[in-house]
């Protein structure tokens, strides 16, 4: 029965998944959703706000939510969680600095009950720069070791030279669709 | 203290086996919740469906802020209706969600790079009308974008968001140098953008924190927006217009210019526009000189718009009439033919037809007198009572102004009080009241006629009236005592202003007839002394009964004293705010005859508008009057300049006079400074006699000064702008010197000390020679002080040149003003030129650097006026007669040593004479010619 539904809808492929990039201000995350939208690195500027585009990938359709991650936008990410499909966590690889918050952000968001049941998708960004942090370190920085019950995976990406991306994408339009 | 007795609760009884707090839980998530899966709903036509109804909700009153994280989550849309919900919603609910509005900045920056102007325009208009300060500093870009964008419609919202912007932030749209692009919009191409440009800035000066405009127009940018006029919508012009207004053209060809420009707006349709027009017309009129041509041709433009504003609907005509009104007191010529349009049609609203009534009085003279006559008459038997008591009113004043036609109005009065028609009557006895002081010894016949009617009076206006007549004429009215008498029966229900006039009408038949009205006067002595609770009665009644028993001459001298004759017209606006409001025809403060100041909240006081001055080569007329005090609101730069002075410095003793040691006790003291005013001097020497060193302070100036001429004090500050101290000042020159005569008067509920006063730099480096000796001031006295003027600080050119700042220091405050320094005592003793000197002189100042000027209201011939000049150190050098004229050839020395050569013609028989001048600084011309102009009229 469940198989037949699920037959059904991905038939009618009808209902928009909806993502969420989420990140620190900088991360690349504005720079991220236009290179998945129209494939080409536009110019941006610090999102203060949102943007929100859809995304076809593979014939499934994204509705991606791109938050500014300045520190007085951060409050209000609570408000876009509920009927989250996936989380897609941009970290600037380059910044050791604020690795740190990036990690605190992160466990305080996957503390949200509303996001419980999201796949999370971690982009290490920014790997073109030299001297960053590599993807294994990222995953140490953030304590991604510690996480349970969470469907997760972490990539090493560069949005403006475009690398890793598709990786990634093809990644998380996997497990969403066997997730129906 | 009670004690209060615990409220006990009894507690649910459980064993109803279940509690009731199921009642305040709900099974229904609610509306809120409804609306809030609705607006993340996937569909988009669900989506808007739910934005629709939040809108509703919104519209009717519901607070539906709750949703703003959902309805901005709908911004970013390309549906264009969808947007403009969301737009609509976030004008509404930014200000209750400041922390969460910062959420939509992102969409408007995209949206204002939208490839939709509308979109665009949508966008930079929303963000003007958020009012959110985190928010403000992210819509700099965009809106300095939309400023140059493409598309007209664009930049015209983005030059009106500017405004909106300046209100919120000031700083920030001068900082980002919004205030540079608006100006350059008033060049652009499109007359709408140029028109709400204009708009934007005239705002933004109006508000401007510092008085000041930020923009000044030149003469350049003035005709780019004439340019525009002519091609932009109705209400585009109406703020070009609006603006023109603001701009003082440099000379008068530029005015002329402008006015034919404008005059063609004069036909449009929109009563706006017409008012509009008018209203710069009127300004321009200032400017240019009154005798010329184009000034009347343009007097006659003016009439035919305004009569064809009252063809309009009653409303329009109201406020056309406001206007009206104002116009036809700055300018009677231009409506003086057009009376008949002013007659009230018997469907007028009552509100149009009070005005109307208003503008005829004013417009009415010799010539139309009798058709007035004939309409106020049918007026005086109509219904509405508001209006045919206005109408009663207007024939007096029609008496009161139009002298010839008194006797016909007097006769219409009496005709009407014949109706019996009780309000009629009261009405018409408050006019013939005035009538009388107006026209004495005149109508006094038509007393008793009045007198029938005294049963009938039930106003207090009218009943006081009534009182007065009688007492003014109680020699003339056998009964005057019987009837203040049955007046007096009744006197503690009177109103108060029916007992003063009871109390005043008493005394006075007191002293016209004692031998039969002493009873009667102690009577209503004792009445007001004793059984009134109103201080203003009591006080009077103490006076009179003060004087009467101290010195009942006294008493006739100030009770029966000539009364100042009443003016033409009593309800004029004064003058100052008729300029003002001249400045604002065609706004609401038009209407309402109040200066915006006085019903717009959160103006900036300073900005007054007021109308432009002649220049000086036209200003001959007005030199003379336009001499006053002006109180300079507290101004930081000035406050800075003026603190260096020594304001601790200490308070000597004092000048003013100690309490007059006569046999009179104090308020006969009171009284003879009361009696010391200017003049009285004249009719009653004897007070003068009997007067303490204050008086003699004050006559000392004029007697000892028998040639050089003394102006009278006029007020410098007023007690309402002084915290309750009045200052009143002259200038005068005595022993080679200048002085500064001030009297202070402590109008403030409690005692002055510690003046001290500084005077801001001048042209002519005047600073106090000593330090200001005033005493303590207890409230009500009056102090007189004379403060030697030394020629020795520092020198800063002032417009007028002789304008002094002067900033008075006491316990209270510090106060600063403005006078002007009356020229003559600026002329020193030794500015006596040789002859040859002077004809050398005369010949090497140039031909640029000599200004004309006619002096008019001579008397006495070429001899008894250099005489009089002499007095005042004009010294006349020469004396020529030349084909029957006489010349007098002068100069005179001003403190600063600047030297003026002056040639007077004066033609024998005629009052007028012809001034020139030279000298080598040229900007004292004015002020040596209103000084001719006193020193001539002067009388001694």
């Amino acid at each position: 029965m469940g198989g037949l539904l699920s037959y059904f809808r991905g038939l009618l492929g009808s209902r928009e998944m909806r993502i969420l990039i989420l990140g620190l201000d900088g991360a690349g995350k504005t720079t991220i959703l236009y290179r998945l939208q129209v494939g080409e690195v536009v110019t941006t500027i610090p999102t203060i706000g949102f943007n929100v585009e859809q995304v076809t990938y593979k014939n499934l359709k994204f509705q991606v939510w791109d938050l500014g991650g300045q520190t007085s936008i951060r409050p209000y990410w609570r408000c876009y969680y509920s009927n989250t499909d996936a989380i897609i966590y941009v970290v600037d690889s380059a910044d050791k600095d604020r690795i740190g918050i990036s990690k605190d952000e992160l466990l305080y968001m996957l503390r949200e009950e509303e996001l419980a049941g999201s796949v999370l998708l971690v982009l290490a960004n920014k790997q073109d720069i030299e001297g960053c942090l590599s993807v294994a370190e990222v995953h140490q920085a953030l304590g991604l070791d510690a996480l349970k019950n969470r469907t997760f995976q972490i990539f090493k990406t560069s949005a403006t030279k475009g690398e890793g991306l598709d990786d990634a994408m093809n990644w998380l339009s996997n497990v969403l669709q066997s997730k129906k | 203290m009670i004690p209060i007795a615990p409220i006990q609760i009894r507690a649910f009884e459980p064993n109803h086996g279940m509690t009731d707090s199921k009642y305040f839980t709900t099974t229904k998530k609610g509306e809120i919740f409804e609306l809030k899966s609705e607006l993340n709903s996937d569909k988009k036509e669900k989506k808007k469906e739910a934005v629709k109804k939040v809108i509703a909700s919104m519209t009717v009153g519901k607070d539906v802020s709750a949703l703003f994280p959902d309805v901005v989550n709908c911004m970013q849309t390309d549906n264009l209706e969808l947007k403009k919900l969301v737009y609509l919603y976030l004008m509404n609910y930014a200000k209750s969600q400041p922390d969460m509005a910062i959420m939509a900045v992102n969409t408007f920056v995209k949206d204002c790079e939208d490839s939709n102007p509308l979109i665009r325009a949508l966008a930079v208009r929303t963000m003007g009308c958020i009012r959110v300060d985190k928010i403000t500093e992210y819509l700099c870009e965009p809106l300095r974008k939309c400023l140059k964008d493409e598309d007209p419609y664009v930049r015209k919202t983005a030059a009106v968001c500017v405004a909106k912007l300046y209100d919120i932030s000031s700083s920030m749209v001068e900082d980002q140098g919004f205030l540079d692009q608006l100006k350059d919009l008033l060049s652009d191409s499109n007359p709408m953008v140029v028109a709400n440009a204009v708009a934007a800035l005239s705002e933004i000066n109006e508000s401007s924190a510092s008085g000041q405009p930020l923009v000044e127009l030149n003469s350049a940018t003035i005709n780019k927006l004439l340019t525009a006029l002519n091609e932009c919508t109705e209400w585009g012009q109406v703020f070009i217009l609006d603006s023109l207004a603001n701009y003082t053209p440099k000379d008068e060809r530029e005015a002329q210019s402008i006015c034919e420009r404008i005059t063609p707006r004069l036909a449009h349709a929109n009563a706006a526009v017409v008012l509009s027009a008018i209203k710069v017309l009127m300004k321009l009129l200032e400017i240019l000189s009154s005798d010329s041509d184009f000034c009347a041709t343009l007097t006659k433009k003016l009439a035919p718009p305004l009569v064809t504003l009252l063809s309009s609907e009653p409303e329009v005509q109201y406020v056309a009439l406001r206007n009206i009104n104002l116009i036809v007191q700055k300018r009677p010529d231009i409506l003086k033919h057009e009376m008949k349009v002013f007659f009230v049609k018997y469907n007028d609203p009552i509100y149009v037809k009070l005005e109307k009534l208003d503008i005829m009085i004013r417009l009415a003279n010799q010539s139309n007198i009798a058709q007035v006559l004939s309409e106020l008459k049918e007026y005086a038997t109509e219904v509405d009572v508001d209006f045919v008591r206005k109408a009663v009113r207007a024939i007096g004043r029609c008496a009161i102004k139009v002298e010839p036609s008194a006797e016909r109005c007097v006769s219409t009065l009496l005709e009407l009080i014949q109706t019996k028609v009780n309000y009629v009557v009261q009405e018409a006895i408050v006019v013939i009241k005035d009538i009388f002081r107006k026209y004495p010894n005149k109508y006094e016949s038509i007393i008793s006629t009045l007198c029938e009617n005294l049963d009938t009076l039930d106003e207090p206006e009218a009943r006081a009236s009534m009182v007065w007549i009688i007492g003014e004429y109680a020699e003339r009215i056998d009964n005057a005592d019987e009837l203040l008498d049955s007046f007096l029966e009744g006197f503690q229900d009177e109103n108060a202003q029916v007992q003063l006039q009871l109390l005043t009408a008493v005394v006075k038949l007191f002293l016209k007839r004692p031998a039969d009205t002493q009873e009667l006067v102690q009577h209503v002595l004792s009445l007001a002394t004793q059984d009134s609770d109103n201080p203003d009665l009591r006080d009077r009644g103490f006076i009179y009964w003060r004087l009467l028993s101290t010195d009942p001459a006294a008493a006739k001298e100030v009770v029966l004293a000539d009364k100042p004759l009443i003016s033409e017209e009593t309800d004029l606006l004064e003058p100052t705010l008729l300029d003002e409001l001249i400045c604002h025809i065609a706004s609401l403060a038009s209407v309402y005859h109040k200066p915006p100041t006085a019903f717009v909240e959160g103006r900036s006081a300073g900005v007054r508008k007021s109308l432009p001055n002649r220049t000086i080569a036209h200003t001959n007329d007005e030199a003379t009057t336009s001499e006053s005090a002006t109180v300079i609101p507290n101004q930081e730069s000035l406050i800075g300049d003026l603190l260096s002075m020594d304001i601790g410095a200490p308070v000597a003793a004092s000048n003013v006079s100690q309490p007059p040691q006569s046999n009179v006790d104090l308020l006969g003291g009171g009284l003879d400074i009361l009696l010391g005013g200017p003049p009285a001097v004249e009719t009653t020497p004897a007070v003068q006699n009997t007067g303490n060193g204050l008086l003699g302070d004050i006559f000392g100036i004029t007697t000892q000064t028998t040639t050089m001429i003394a102006i009278p004090k006029i007020t410098w500050l007023p007690a309402e702008k002084g915290k309750g101290l009045e200052i009143q000042g002259t200038f005068a020159r005595r022993g080679s010197g200048v002085y500064m005569d001030m009297t202070f008067t402590n109008k403030a509920m409690q005692a002055m000390s510690a003046f001290a006063i500084q005077l801001n730099k001048n042209t002519f480096g005047m600073v106090p020679g000593a330090p200001l000796q005033v005493p303590s001031l207890p409230p009500g006295q009056t102090a007189e002080v004379s403060l030697k003027l030394s020629i020795s600080g520092p020198i800063m050119r002032m417009e007028p040149i002789n304008n002094l700042q002067i900033a008075i220091k006491n316990n209270v405050d510090v106060f600063y003003f403005a006078c002007l320094v009356h020229g003559h005592t600026l002329f020193t003793e030794d500015g006596q030129l040789d002859k040859r000197v002077f004809l050398s002189t005369w010949k090497e100042i140039p031909a640029a650097n000599e200004v004309q000027y006619t002096l008019s209201g001579i008397v006495g011939n070429a001899d008894a006026i250099a005489a009089k000049m002499t007095a005042n150190n004009v010294f006349t050098i020469a004396k020529r007669n030349v084909e029957g004229q006489d010349m007098l050839y002068q100069s005179l020395k001003l403190e600063n040593n600047v030297w003026a050569l002056l040639e007077l013609k004066l033609t024998p028989g005629s009052s007028e004479g012809t001034l020139s001048l030279k000298s080598r600084s040229v900007e004292v011309a004015p002020m040596i010619f209103t000084a001719y102009d006193m020193i001539i009229k002067s009388s001694f």
